[in-house]
């Protein structure tokens, strides 16, 4: 049970932690803009606060998967940040959670449930960016799990938690070349799944991948971004969790240096994100999928000829 | 069992005897097969693990001996599992076809449809099963034309045409197979010896013909015609269980015969195909039951890769690999038997409220239907291997059991391995895209036709009664995985001489030492939905009820024109795919004001590859070979003298 516990602290932590991140990347962005943009590290908290105190509404046509899909997003997200082994690596022997396909399968129940609601709140523009956001997915899946699968084939298991301790331990790592090209091809999906522009930007055009937000309101709309900021950390974390998982023992400082790992990761993603132009799904997305799945492919043909 | 079979036989009797009361009819003949298989479902699960028998008296032909095996014992369980539902809901859902046919035929033949199924299951002898598998054909057919209309009659010749196909196939293996051992008993087979070629003959026959039964790439091509043009019902059973005896040919004929590796890819890679092409071309379809049926071809595919893994493992030699993908496989033909059993009587609901099978008239159905929008979801949900629901666990075990086959030496396994894992994750995805459009355009969203809309209510009682029974199969299949793992390893492990245990506690374990349990899944993911309302109250958020009004349409009048429907939905997937689909875009220009009409169609490219040719071929061929049958008695009877000839010739060369 204790392992329940260390999972629901970490969700937590992080969960009170991001918007700070988010804060950050928000000043950082405009400055690098040459706006002005928001005056310290914690206007997203103050964004969740006040949408809080609003008022609702709703649209008269959706009914229960709207109505709920704020809860049911807030809950795949958090499930997605619980499955990462952050502060109970090494507690208690693996319990059937921390597995790489629970963690991609939460991925699409988020996505069910972000899809299906945008559709249900009637609005065109949420729907548009439901149905971009499954295409999205069509793109990053195979990239996403080809570079999983040479990992799994070179730790021999599909336990996060195994696999973590292999990498900590040197046992498969860098050293193994298939395990070298995949962390690369990995890293992309992350970045796109973790909502950026080129890609897609989560504060933009209502069509864009917030899109379901549109319709939602006041405490609902907290409740889903917040939502949304956990998928992005739990992105990142898959990421650390696999090909940077050194940290400390203790779970209160593993945490930390979790929450800091990933916290420069998602401040420095706003680098990237600002150079670029949005690509439109079918032509830039496209081929830069298939750069990255050139990438991935190599990881696994170095797996399949023995390398 | 004897029991389950006479009880179906009383009720296909019976209600055939009341054909004249159309109403009692229907209640008595779905009445019966629901207490036939609510005896089934108990009776095959307590028996999981054993094997019975029973032999009919010699009056009948051919020896009449049927022996249930533990294989046998956990397909009947699916079979009739399926078939309560299924009669649950048709006792009132048959109220649709009063008007079409005799109610008291239509159960009648759904009684013997199901016990067909179940017999094919338990034949001892190539006589028996092929009777019953060619009833179980024909009895399908009969209650396909129920649903008699211009497009279904053409749809049900397809599905004659490739089960007749498939029964020569099927029909030739056997033939082998009993010449070989010298003897049409099953039991004979199993210590036949056969030379490798004869062996790869057999396998390929018996692949092909069963496979084409199954709906397995490139033989899918009638399920999608088929299914759609039944009774609700009637497709949930075709779909559900009908494909799956199928496979239970390919498991008995993999069990008999020598098997090499490359016979366990050769099923992996027609599995992955089938599974991906199988819900590309679901993504398409405007018609929702089209729609469920190509997805019937997509999970036969991922049953494919786990019997195929099986397969493989018994070539090599390898009891645990071949245990945990047959495991896979069973796990996932029980599964699909259910969301895809409830997905199909939920569509049945829709259809029998609305009489359109076109999603893009319908929306917001859930506020009419609340439960059959909650069972569909549940299936959806299901399908799409969500967890913790069942679809995901077989999945889970299919992954693992793929993984371990990879991790083996050998580049071309390696290669067949990986590639199916990508496919199998691809599908994944594709297929909650898929799922999404699916519920939210017939479900959610505004009415897209407001007549439609205002007629719609909840579906009658035993309708409703008769998706929860699936739903609550869903349900426990996801969150009792142990305890349906350990009943099918019971299964699995009388022919794969394992020594691995597939559970431990409540979780399951897979031989390369992954461990997942859905019931720690369904704790997380509670926990985890109970954080927002802590956050609520600790905020102190605002909640009041909210305000309801038109959706947001910067700052245009909403029209519900505006909202998504079922093609742009996938639009962008459609363009991207286009050389799959080769879709024909009509494009009309009314004038300016009135709306552009804009109409896509994506086509099976496989009927005009495979199959367009060769039915031209055999047309023209009977365009000319006609002109012999011209209605001159005497021409007539010099055949008949020619024929004779022939025979007296040939009998005397040889």
């Amino acid at each position: 049970m204790s392992t329940i516990f260390w999972m629901i602290f970490q969700v937590v932590a992080i969960a009170l932690v991001a918007p700070l991140f988010d804060g950050m990347a928000r000043v950082l962005r405009a400055r690098l803009q040459s706006r002005q943009g928001p005056p310290d590290f914690f206007q997203t908290y103050r964004d969740i606060v006040k949408s809080f105190k609003r008022s609702r509404t709703a649209p008269k046509c959706s009914h229960w998967v709207f109505t709920y899909g704020p809860f049911l997003l807030f809950s795949a997200g958090a499930a997605l940040l619980a499955a990462m082994p952050i502060t109970y690596s090494g507690l208690e022997t693996p319990i059937g959670y921390a597995d790489i396909f629970v963690i991609v399968y939460i991925g699409a129940l988020l996505r069910f449930f972000f899809g299906v609601a945008s559709v249900d709140s009637g609005n065109p523009f949420a729907a548009v960016g439901g149905s971009r956001e499954q295409m999205l997915s069509v793109f990053v899946e195979p990239v996403m799990i080809i570079s999983l699968l040479v990992v799994m084939l070179v730790a021999q298991t599909s336990n996060l938690v195994e696999i973590q301790q292999m990498v900590r331990s040197g046992e498969i790592g860098y050293q193994i070349p298939a395990f070298a090209v995949a962390s690369i091809s990995f890293l992309w999906a992350m970045y796109v799944e973790s909502g950026r522009n080129p890609y897609d930007l989560a504060e933009a055009e209502q069509e864009l991948q917030e899109g379901v937000l549109g319709e939602y309101s006041g405490s609902d709309f907290g409740i889903a971004h917040a939502a949304l900021i956990l998928k992005q950390f739990a992105m990142i974390g898959l990421f650390l969790s696999i090909f940077e998982p050194w940290s400390f023992e203790n779970p209160i400082l593993a945490l930390a240096i979790f929450i800091i790992k990933a916290g420069i990761f998602y401040v420095a993603a706003v680098f990237i994100d600002n150079f670029g132009p949005r690509f439109k799904l079918l032509s830039g997305l496209k081929s830069n999928a298939i750069a990255a799945l050139s990438v991935s492919a190599i990881a696994l043909v170095l797996y399949i000829v023995g390398a | 069992m004897e029991q389950v079979y006479i009880i179906y036989l009383i009720g296909c009797v019976v209600s055939l005897l009341l054909y004249k009361e159309n109403k009692i009819a229907a209640k008595v003949g779905f009445g019966l097969s629901s207490i036939a298989s609510g005896y089934g479902v108990f009776y095959f699960f307590s028996n999981l693990g054993v094997t019975q028998e029973f032999v009919l008296p010699k009056v009948f032909l051919f020896n009449p001996h049927f022996v249930l095996d533990p294989v046998g014992n956990f397909f009947s369980f699916v079979i009739t599992l399926i078939a309560l539902a299924a009669s649950v809901y048709g006792i009132q859902y048959s109220q649709e076809y009063e008007k079409k046919g005799s109610l008291g035929v239509m159960a009648s033949l759904f009684n013997l449809f199901v016990v067909a199924m179940l017999l094919v299951v338990s034949s001892a002898n190539v006589f028996w099963f092929m009777i019953f598998w060619e009833l179980m054909t024909i009895v399908s057919y009969f209650l396909i034309c129920f649903n008699d209309s211009k497009t279904s009659m053409k749809a049900t010749i397809i599905y004659l045409g490739i089960a007749h196909l498939g029964g020569a196939l099927i029909l030739s293996a056997f033939l082998l197979m009993s010449a070989q051992s010298g003897s049409m008993e099953f039991s004979s087979f199993t210590t036949v010896s056969l030379s490798p070629t004869m062996a790869t003959v057999i396998f390929l026959l018996a692949f092909a013909g069963f496979g084409s039964k199954a709906g397995m790439f490139p033989f899918h091509v009638w399920l999608p015609k088929a299914h759609p043009a039944a009774p609700s019902n009637v497709s949930a059973l075709m779909s559900g269980v009908m494909i799956k005896v199928a496979l239970f040919g390919i498991i008995k004929f993999c069990l008999w015969l020598p098997l090499m590796q490359w016979h366990g890819l050769l099923i992996i890679v027609i599995g992955a195909l089938s599974a991906l092409l199988g819900v590309l071309y679901a993504l398409t379809q405007h018609d929702y039951k089209a729609l469920l049926a190509y997805h019937s071809v997509e999970n036969i595919g991922i049953i494919l890769l786990g019997l195929g893994t099986g397969v493989y493992g018994l070539a090599i030699n390898s009891p645990t690999l071949a245990t945990v993908g047959f495991l896979a496989g069973m796990y996932h033909i029980l599964n699909h038997a259910t969301f895809k059993g409830l997905l199909f009587l939920g569509a049945g609901s829709v259809l029998y409220r609305t009489h359109t099978k076109d999603m893009e008239v319908l929306g917001g159905l859930a506020k009419k239907m609340p439960y059959t929008a909650f069972a569909f979801l549940i299936g959806s949900m299901a399908i799409t291997a969500l967890p913790p629901l069942n679809g995901f666990v077989s999945e889970w075990v299919t992954y693992q059991a793929m993984i371990q086959g990879a991790i083996g030496e050998g580049v071309s396994s390696r290669v067949v391995f990986t590639l199916s894992v990508v496919a199998l994750a691809l599908t994944g995805a594709l297929a909650v895209m898929c799922f999404v459009k699916v519920y939210s355009v017939i479900f959610g969203g505004t009415p897209r036709d407001m007549k439609i809309f205002e007629k719609a209510k909840e579906a009658p009682a035993s309708m409703v009664i008769g998706m929860f029974i699936l739903v609550f199969g869903c349900f426990a299949f996801g969150l009792g995985a142990n305890v349906v793992v350990e009943n099918i390893m019971s299964v699995v492990s009388t022919f794969t001489n394992n020594s691995y245990m597939a559970t431990a506690g409540t979780a399951i374990k897979s031989p390369i030492g992954s461990v997942v349990s859905t019931q720690f899944i369904a704790i997380i993911l509670a926990a985890t939905m109970a954080l927002p309302f802590i956050i609520i109250v600790a905020l102190k958020a605002n909640r009041t009820e909210p305000r309801k009004t038109d959706p947001w349409a910067c700052g245009f009048k909403y029209s519900s024109r505006m909202q998504m429907t079922a093609s742009p939905f996938t639009g962008d997937l459609r363009r991207l795919m286009n050389w799959l689909y080769k879709s024909e875009t009509h494009l009309e220009d009314q004038g300016y004001f009135k709306p552009v009409k804009y109409e896509t169609h994506a086509k099976d490219i496989w009927w005009s590859y495979l199959y367009e040719p060769v039915i031209k071929l055999i047309s023209g061929i009977s365009d000319k070979t006609a002109k012999m049958q011209n209605g001159n008695s005497g021409l007539y009877s010099a055949y008949i003298l020619g024929a004779l000839f022939l025979f007296l010739g040939l009998g005397s060369i040889l």
